[in-house]
């Protein structure tokens, strides 16, 4: 974890912030006390939520009378835990199998939803404000409405049990991603693909040499998105996966915490440990990739 | 939304054949997406709306019953029961998410320095797995021995029995949602970082004070930014599954015993659907909560019409 | 649209026609003398299974056994729990495991929608005599006089006491009795301890709702007819569920009791006994194993379930191996279960079970299974002499297995079930009164019921 969850204000002090744009007004900058009240609130705060997790890596580590003693430290170091949760399940093939499938759907959507965003950045042709409100639209359905169809499509096709359901549809594009990128395609300037065009490059040109390499951040925010929602997903691995093999990290956690959780052996150190196993992934994203996914939410936010 | 109109590029001047080309290129580009649609959103709408008037069950063929289902979702104790645990939790978590957003993000952007790194804070939770966060929270939040309850013991207070009161189970996923409310956060304070400072300097000359500024100036400019959280949230609350199936339901049928109180409405649709098998009647549940949502969605927006400042046509 | 539709169709045709398929092969499968050499006789092929968990000792030393008798079937355990959502689709789809294992009172509902088969036919080839198992145990999976599963385990449920607590409150192992249920009250709340608002020893813990059979069956009643019909609103049952609710709320009301429930180390060293969180719950058998784990700490003592008349009663359950639908190697699903449930299978895994006891320097508590023989064999070549009130609660167990009764098959046991927990949660959590909750899972139950095949 990028955090230290004992220290984080002074950590946090030490940093720079990132742009100064806004932020307190010249007379407090002036008076650096005037800071102070901000500075408590926001790190009784940081503390509050950085607790959790806290919690979560010390549960994970102690044993089970002492899970919910809430000491910080572990009074007994029960390394072990990790080891049985390593014995009990095929954690590291769950794992595998999200990234498959995350990087997977992760590849199609990025590079489908760039195709159409580009169409609908570029080009001015009939129907484009009509089918881009429908973009929209779609991006307001809920899933539930189309699950049960979709589930029959892939039931017909002979794909229910695999992990083919779990991203395939991405090939197609998806809304979110393709308002989202035609954000970016219409910030380029135009006269770049005006001279490319001149100097005879056909459409497909334009996309693949002008506008993908000048907005890789923005694919890079789209692909970590869609790895992160894909390492999120539960709903479609319940219906689709039925091999325990073929499980996903979050498909397999519901198993663990159905197994050893309420009604079962409750032992919550096991659960704790592989909550924390199927996490770290994230984080270590989120280190990699930390700037392009602050940027790709607050961009969300932003007039389009 | 005033998205599409962005007039990025000027008409050439009437050259027919240049347009068809570009036409047919355009969509060449977007014909995965309208495939796409059409396969896997407008079909399977279309077939839902079908399916809704039949008896299926994905094994025997499906069996005409006109609007039994229909009738059958009024009578349905536990559509009422879901449908009012999702608008309870909805109306709980998201003005509440969008407040606590709101507070943080104002005091990040006073804070100038350090606000990144706190962003990262407030963030990084919204990276912990779904699943996981409710298996968490399911610890943190029980009423005789969690951290939450007693925190509130420290202080005096004898916290409620989160997970196992049926009273406290949707005030207890709000805990544990708003645990994620990070992405909001990074959302508002992006929004306030806009807001250009002369507007607050004009307001200082006339005198305005604290709250004067944040009603009159903060609240119109960020507007956009409130209008698309509220919507966004909105929906997702409505569709609520992964975190209350993880922490009241699943193989185990003796789970939990308070779940009807944390029996969302997709919850009971996925049950209907795949548990049951009962996918004409899951499916006219599907449509019910798109109307819902839809309705909903559209009085946000008319409602949000008269409040929701747009700046100019900046892009 | 015309894509979906038609593919609804051909999609439902497609599954008629490869149950038709399946069906035959079933058939031919079942006798002896197939054609196909090997084939035939369930010694080759794939066999994966849905809802066995993942195998303790007993367990393993059986899958063991299997893997020795029929070294060239290819097993896969899908390692988890039974899963009805995860089961149904994957029959739905098409793609159903060789082998489900799932609770004996959900056989009935899987049976009359068709998501698993009669065995009737293959039992016999395989050798599988159902008189060889206990009678409660058949009885439940027993639909329509076709026979739709192999049973496992027979779990019986005795109460099951905390010494050390029943001293604290100067009382002995006879004042915890379910037979005068004013008195049980009283005894309850002088077992019962809370600190601070917390609860911090549950007195006497009846189990809801799982053990509502119980309680109906002591006041005189059954949840289910002998016809498989619901008989959830019986005025005896409802106050039986009022009764045990009355206990509960003596214990500082449900959402309370619940939550400290949850925090209980069930399986581990510090154990709700050991850290004296609990004097007197009824239990199954198999839970005087886990105990006996921290024997000396505990003074375990145990004493039957007893009905309102004093005679000792308990109910029983397990879980049994079923065949789905469409399941493609039924010859060796049914030598699966014909493996596991033998009682050369149950010595082996007796003798594994004394295995871990040695190692773990504890003592042999019984293996309750529903096969009556190995039952007894086990018991005579493994049970000996140990701590007393360990010694005295492996007695009752054995004593409970014959005298136990099943809750009646239902062709909508799943339904039914799920409608009485649900009422008994609603109950619990005040929602309802048990009356009107118990109303209203009669009715969703006789809907179920009148609406199944």
């Amino acid at each position: 974890m990028s955090v230290s969850p004992t220290q984080p204000v002074i950590g946090g002090a030490q940093v720079p912030t990132d742009d100064g744009r806004s932020g307190p007004t010249r007379r407090d900058r002036a008076r650096p006390w005037k800071r102070a009240p901000y500075l408590i609130a926001v790190a009784l705060a940081g503390v509050v939520f950085t607790y959790p997790f806290v919690w979560l890596v010390s549960a994970s580590l102690k044993p089970r009378t002492e899970v919910f003693d809430n000491a910080l430290v572990p009074k007994t170091w029960q390394w072990s835990n990790f080891a049985d949760v390593w014995d009990y399940a095929p954690m590291l093939s769950w794992i595998g199998n999200s990234a498959i499938v995350g990087i997977a759907a992760a590849v199609s959507v990025t590079i489908s939803s760039a195709l159409v965003a580009f169409g609908f950045a570029y080009f001015r042709f009939p129907g484009r404000n009509l089918l881009f409100g429908l973009v929209l639209a779609t991006m307001m359905l809920p899933q539930a409405v189309t699950m049960i169809p979709v589930y029959l499509i892939w039931n017909e096709i002979g794909l229910t049990g695999t992990q083919v359901p779990l991203w395939a549809q991405n090939i197609f594009g998806s809304a979110f991603y393709i308002f989202l990128l035609r954000q970016f395609f219409l910030g380029l300037p135009r006269e770049l693909f005006e001279a490319a065009r001149i100097d005879g490059s056909g459409f497909g040109g334009l996309f693949w040499r002008i506008a993908l390499p000048l907005c890789r951040p923005a694919l890079a925010i789209v692909f970590v998105f869609e790895i992160q929602a894909s390492w999120n997903d539960l709903l479609k691995p319940l219906i689709y996966l039925q091999d325990t093999a073929l499980f996903t990290v979050p498909r397999g956690l519901k198993s663990i915490i159905d197994t050893f959780g309420n009604g079962g052996e409750q032992h919550w150190e096991i659960i704790m440990a592989a909550s924390l196993i199927a996490t770290i992934p994230m984080i270590i994203i989120f280190a990699i990739a930390q700037k392009h996914i602050i940027e790709g939410i607050a961009t969300q936010g932003r007039k389009g | 939304m005033s998205t599409t109109s962005a007039p990025v590029r000027r008409a050439t001047p009437g050259r027919s054949r240049r347009n068809w080309r570009e036409t047919r290129a355009a969509y060449a580009f977007i014909g995965l997406w309208i495939v796409g649609s059409l396969v896997f959103t407008l079909g399977p709408m279309i077939a839902s709306l079908v399916l809704s008037f039949t008896d299926y069950d994905a094994i025997a063929e499906p069996r005409n019953v006109g609007f039994d289902n229909y009738r059958e979702m009024i009578a349905d104790p536990k559509v009422a029961k879901a449908l009012g645990n999702t608008l309870v939790y909805a109306v709980l978590y998201v003005p509440t998410a969008m407040v606590v957003a709101l507070a943080l993000a104002l005091l990040l952007n006073r804070l100038g320095r350090g606000s990144g790194f706190f962003r990262t804070v407030f963030y990084l939770p919204v990276m912990t797995p779904t699943v996981a966060v409710g298996a968490l929270f399911l610890l943190l939040l029980n009423g005789n021995q969690g951290l939450l309850n007693r925190t509130l013991g420290l202080v005096g207070i004898t916290g409620p029995n989160w997970t196992t009161d049926t009273d406290w189970v949707k005030p207890g996923l709000a805990v544990t949602m708003l645990w994620g409310v990070g992405g909001m956060v990074v959302i508002y304070l992006a929004a306030l970082r806009q807001v250009p400072k002369d507007l607050y300097e004009a307001a200082d000359l006339d005198g305005a004070g604290a709250w004067t500024k944040f009603r009159r100036v903060t609240i119109p400019m960020i507007s956009g930014s409130l209008f698309f959280t509220l919507i966004v949230q909105t929906i997702a609350a409505l569709q609520m599954f992964d975190q209350a199936y993880t922490m009241f339901f699943g193989a185990q049928e003796n789970s939990t015993y308070s779940n009807e109180a944390a029996l969302f409405y997709v919850i009971y649709l996925f049950q209907q659907a795949f548990q049951f098998l009962h996918m004409g009647y899951a499916s006219a549940l599907a449509w019910l909560l798109f109307l819902i949502i839809i309705v909903i969605t559209a009085v946000q927006v008319r409602v949000s019409r008269r409040f929701v400042y747009y700046e100019g046509e900046r892009g | 649209m015309t894509i979906t539709r038609r593919g609804l169709i051909t999609g439902s045709l497609g599954t008629l026609a490869v149950g038709a398929l399946s069906a035959c092969g079933g058939v031919g499968d079942s006798g002896n003398d197939a054609s196909k050499g090997g084939a035939g006789k369930g010694d080759t092929g794939a066999l994966s299974t849905q809802g066995f968990g993942k195998p303790d000792d007993v367990g393993q030393a059986r899958i063991d056994a299997f893997k020795s008798a029929y070294p060239n079937v290819q097993v896969n355990l899908n390692e988890g729990d039974f899963d009805p959502q995860q089961f149904l689709s994957a029959v739905a789809s098409g793609n159903p495991p060789d082998l489900v294992y799932l609770d004996r009172g959900l056989v009935g509902s899987y049976a009359s929608r068709g998501a698993i088969q009669p065995l009737d036919d293959l039992l016999g080839g395989a050798g599988i005599k159902t008189g060889d198992y206990r009678e409660a145990a058949i009885k439940e999976v027993t639909l329509d006089g076709k026979v739709y599963g192999v049973p496992e385990f027979y779990n019986t449920r005795n109460i099951l006491v905390n010494g050390k607590a029943i001293e604290e409150a100067g009382l002995t192992l006879a004042d915890v009795s379910t037979t005068d249920w004013n008195r049980l009250h009283t005894v309850t709340r002088q077992l019962y301890r809370a600190a601070g608002g917390r609860t911090t020893r549950i007195g006497f813990d009846p189990k809801l709702p799982e053990f509502l059979p119980l309680w109906a069956k002591a006041n005189g009643a059954d949840l289910v007819n002998p016809d498989g019909s619901p008989n959830l609103e019986d005025p005896k049952i409802i106050e039986a569920l009022t009764y045990a609710l009355s206990l509960i709320d003596e214990q500082g009301g449900w959402s309370k009791f619940k939550a400290f429930r949850d925090t209980w180390d069930l399986f581990g060293a510090g154990n709700q006994f050991v850290k004296n969180q609990a004097a007197a719950f009824p239990w199954e058998g198999w839970y005087v194993n886990v105990l006996v784990q921290s024997s000396p700490k505990i003074d375990l003592r145990s004493t039957p379930f007893t009905d309102r008349q004093g005679k000792p009663i308990t109910f029983q359950n397990g879980s049994a191996w079923c065949l789905p639908k469409d399941a493609k190697n039924p010859a060796a699903a049914v030598n699966w279960m014909k493996v596991m449930t033998s009682t050369d299978t149950w010595l082996k895994a007796g003798a594994a079970r004394q295995a871990t006891v040695e190692q773990n320097k504890s003592i042999f508590t019984g293996l309750w299974t529903a096969n009556t023989a190995a039952d007894e064999q086990v018991k005579a070549k493994y049970v000996k002499p140990g701590p007393t009130g360990f010694d005295k609660a492996v007695e009752n167990y054995y004593a409970a297995s014959d005298y136990a009764f099943g809750v009646n098959a239902s062709k909508a046991g799943s339904e039914i079930k799920v409608a009485w927990q649900e009422a008994v949660n609603r109950a619990l959590s005040g929602q309802q009164k048990p009356d009107a909750a118990l109303r209203q899972a009669q009715s969703e139950a006789s809907k179920a019921f009148s609406a199944a095949k």
